[in-house]
């Protein structure tokens, strides 16, 4: 007769018990084994697949599209999207929020409505490792087996450059001084610093390689300045700019700054930085700046997330370490034709932002219902469009609409029928503010209606 | 006749006319019942309630009209000139359809459900981020103008080919309202033909359906009698397009 769960659980229990009694540690050993080896072979609690199961890992812009838009286009698919999160946080707008432009309700949103109004099964569970040869799922919820697997876990910060390996530094970073560029906690943190800020300079980073949301660090300096001013703080962001330039809609960006912000924001382009004291609280760059401040959020660079390089599908890209290593055009893993990869992770120069991941997911959606229902697909360029706000009350903003095409001879992708929108003055400005609610009430009607 | 079997002899094209007389320009030839649905035959009024003629219609202003529900926007648009005849459009899963072309003297005039298909934009009292941009004027959303843009995500249709996606987002044509003009010359809405978003949208948008509509029910009644005709910055307090 096979043992049940509760048999095994019976047993190891009653094992380690005798064992604490016994003298030999090597048999203590064996039993722990035992009684974890007991709970790694449970099945994640999921009904049976009806059909084949495409497991998603990652409920962010990209993931929830593919979702939704794979039961939609392949309805016979079971969809399973595992994600660690139970609530959605919006990374997109959450600028706003941090100058209490917008509340949090606005950001926040219901895995669970997601996948109930789109018919896939949302899981809560934190993905870990993942075996190939078996194709199943590990999660601390249990093992999920899937016939294809959709990897869409977004990013990590990578603080290599400044940290040298330090992990204690490191870990300062992390929880003093969080980038705020993975909604959740740091965002709060960053939040009550904002609040809280006194006097002094406050300090951003924008980081080199392929970053997560180009104008993001500009619109929250920005932002910030305009708290500063509109509460009477006698303070000023200090933006300390690894590339040489405001990376984009740098007209809209440069005249908000000289014009709105004079002195509020002071903007140093091309400056590294060399070292961090956080006793101090001083940073010194390249350029041989050497700025005090009172409060700081620190944007290091970022990499593909490390399940990634668990799985084995990382490979460094021509911006950053450890992305996704496919098929520009199908999604498809280069290591393993079941696995393909979407959003942030992706290693081709697209914009990091939501609504090229979004629909991006739709596209990777499209590509493997095509596959389970041997149906052709054309490839389709994603789409950036992306607002940024300037100022609040009322809400100014500017804006970027762009698709890309694949140079063959240089073998890389460019901007195609790209247009700005940087003024931000006058009606149009507002209209774009207006705009940039609406953008993304839309964005999260496609993602959890 | 029960809805589904009237679609499929819709779909032979064969005994259109028959069952449907007001149709007599046949507009529809849907090749699945999902993208053709007749509703209430109901006038268009002007502003003061007398039947609506071409006359007063000024060429590229976005006019705005509910239909076939209380709450759901269209637009009519007399278009610079006459509209394309028999275009073949396909919705997102790939379904085709055919779109007959413009009403009125010289076809110019058309009418599209105001619910943008990608997600959902649409006038409301408040504001309206969809509208048309006249021919010498530009947008954000496509290069050129005489097209419908969506500023939300910016997609840009094509009125003059039943509102077929230009730029944009959008994977779908906005759905098209089936007019046609009586021997007295006034406009009449019969049917919408293409990808209705009806139902996600009153998902979607309860709240705001409650605010203006005052419930859910009101906002879902089917209009019978006459539909107004307004200029979209009437309809709508701020039209919010660029």
């Amino acid at each position: 007769m096979a043992l049940s769960r509760r048999d095994l659980l019976k047993i190891s229990a009653i094992l380690a018990a005798t064992s604490s009694f016994g003298s030999e540690s090597s048999k203590k050993d064996v039993d722990i084994k035992k009684s974890i080896s007991s709970y790694r072979v449970q099945n994640a609690p999921l009904p049976k697949p009806k059909g084949p199961r495409v497991v998603v890992v990652g409920g962010g812009w990209s993931g929830l599209a593919v979702a939704k838009y794979l039961k939609k286009f392949s309805p016979k698919t079971d969809v399973v999207l595992i994600e660690k999160r139970s609530v959605f946080v919006s990374c997109p707008l959450s600028n706003l929020w941090l100058v209490d432009l917008i509340d949090l309700q606005f950001l926040t949103h219901d895995y669970l409505q997601a996948a109930q109004n789109n018919e896939y099964i949302y899981f809560n569970a934190t993905v870990y490792d993942i075996d190939r040869v078996s194709k199943k799922v590990y999660t601390n919820e249990g093992i999920v087996s899937y016939d294809y697997l959709v990897l869409a876990p977004g990013i990590d910060y990578d603080y290599e450059e400044w940290t040298n390996g330090n992990m204690e530094l490191e870990t300062k970073l992390k929880s003093l001084y969080p980038a705020g560029f993975i909604p959740g906690s740091e965002h709060f943190t960053l939040k009550r610093k904002i609040e809280e800020f006194e006097e002094g300079n406050f300090v951003l980073t924008v980081p080199g390689g392929n970053y997560r949301c180009l104008p993001a660090p500009y619109e929250r300096a920005s932002l910030i300045a305009w708290y500063m001013k509109k509460e009477g703080i006698k303070g000023k962001v200090v933006l300390i700019d690894e590339n040489p330039d405001i990376t984009i809609k740098k007209d809209g960006f440069n005249s908000a700054f000289n014009e709105l912000y004079k002195d509020y924001i002071e903007y140093l382009p091309g400056s590294k930085i060399t070292d961090i004291d956080l006793d101090k609280k001083r940073v010194v760059t390249d350029m041989g700046d050497e700025i005090d401040f009172s409060d700081a959020s620190f944007y290091p660079r970022i990499r593909g997330a490390k399940l990634l390089e668990i799985v084995g599908v990382a490979k460094d890209s021509a911006f950053n370490k450890k992305e996704a290593d496919i098929d520009p055009f199908t999604y498809q893993s280069k290591a393993d034709p079941y696995i393909y990869c979407t959003g942030d992770v992706r290693p081709m120069g697209f914009s990091k932002s939501g609504n090229t991941a979004n629909s991006e997911g739709h596209l990777v959606a499209k590509i493997i219902a095509s596959v389970i229902e041997g149906k052709e697909f054309k490839w389709d360029s994603p789409i950036t469009v992306c607002y940024s706000a300037v100022s609040g009350d009322p809400i100014r903003a500017i804006s970027v609409n762009a698709k890309y095409a694949y140079d063959k001879k240089k073998k890389v992708f460019t901007f195609k029928d790209a247009s700005t929108m940087e003024n931000w003055k006058g009606k149009q400005g507002i209209m774009s503010g207006k705009g940039l609610l609406e953008w993304a009430k839309g964005m999260y009607r496609d993602m959890f209606m | 006749m029960e809805r589904r079997s009237f679609f499929k002899i819709c779909a032979k094209g064969t005994l259109l006319v028959a069952i449907s007389p007001f149709l007599i320009e046949g507009y529809l030839k849907a090749d699945d019942g999902r993208l053709f649905k007749s509703f209430n035959r109901v006038k268009l009024l002007d502003c003061y309630g007398n039947p609506l003629k071409e006359e007063i219609l000024q060429e590229e202003v976005t006019y705005v009209f509910n239909y076939p529900y209380a709450s759901t926007p269209c637009f009519l648009i007399k278009l610079s000139e006459p509209a394309a005849k028999e275009i073949k459009l396909r919705d997102e899963e790939g379904s085709e359809y055919i779109w007959k072309g413009g009403v009125g003297k010289d076809k110019k005039v058309v009418a599209y459900s105001a619910i943008c298909p990608h997600q959902l934009a649409h006038p409301n009292p408040n504001e309206s981020f969809l509208g048309y941009i006249p021919k010498e004027k530009k947008s954000m959303a496509y290069k050129e103008g005489g097209v419908i843009v969506c500023a939300s995500h910016l997609s840009a249709f094509d009125p003059k080919t039943g509102a077929k996606v230009l730029a944009g987002p959008a994977k779908e044509p906005m759905a098209s309202i089936i007019l046609d003009v009586d021997e007295e010359g006034v406009f009449w809405a019969s049917a919408v033909l293409g990808p209705a978003k009806f139902f996600d949208y009153f998902k979607s948008f309860k709240p705001e359906l409650k605010e203006f509509y005052k419930n859910i029910r009101k906002a879902k009644k089917l209009v019978s009698l006459g539909a107004v005709v307004k200029p979209l910055d009437v309809y709508s307090k701020e039209v919010v397009i660029y």
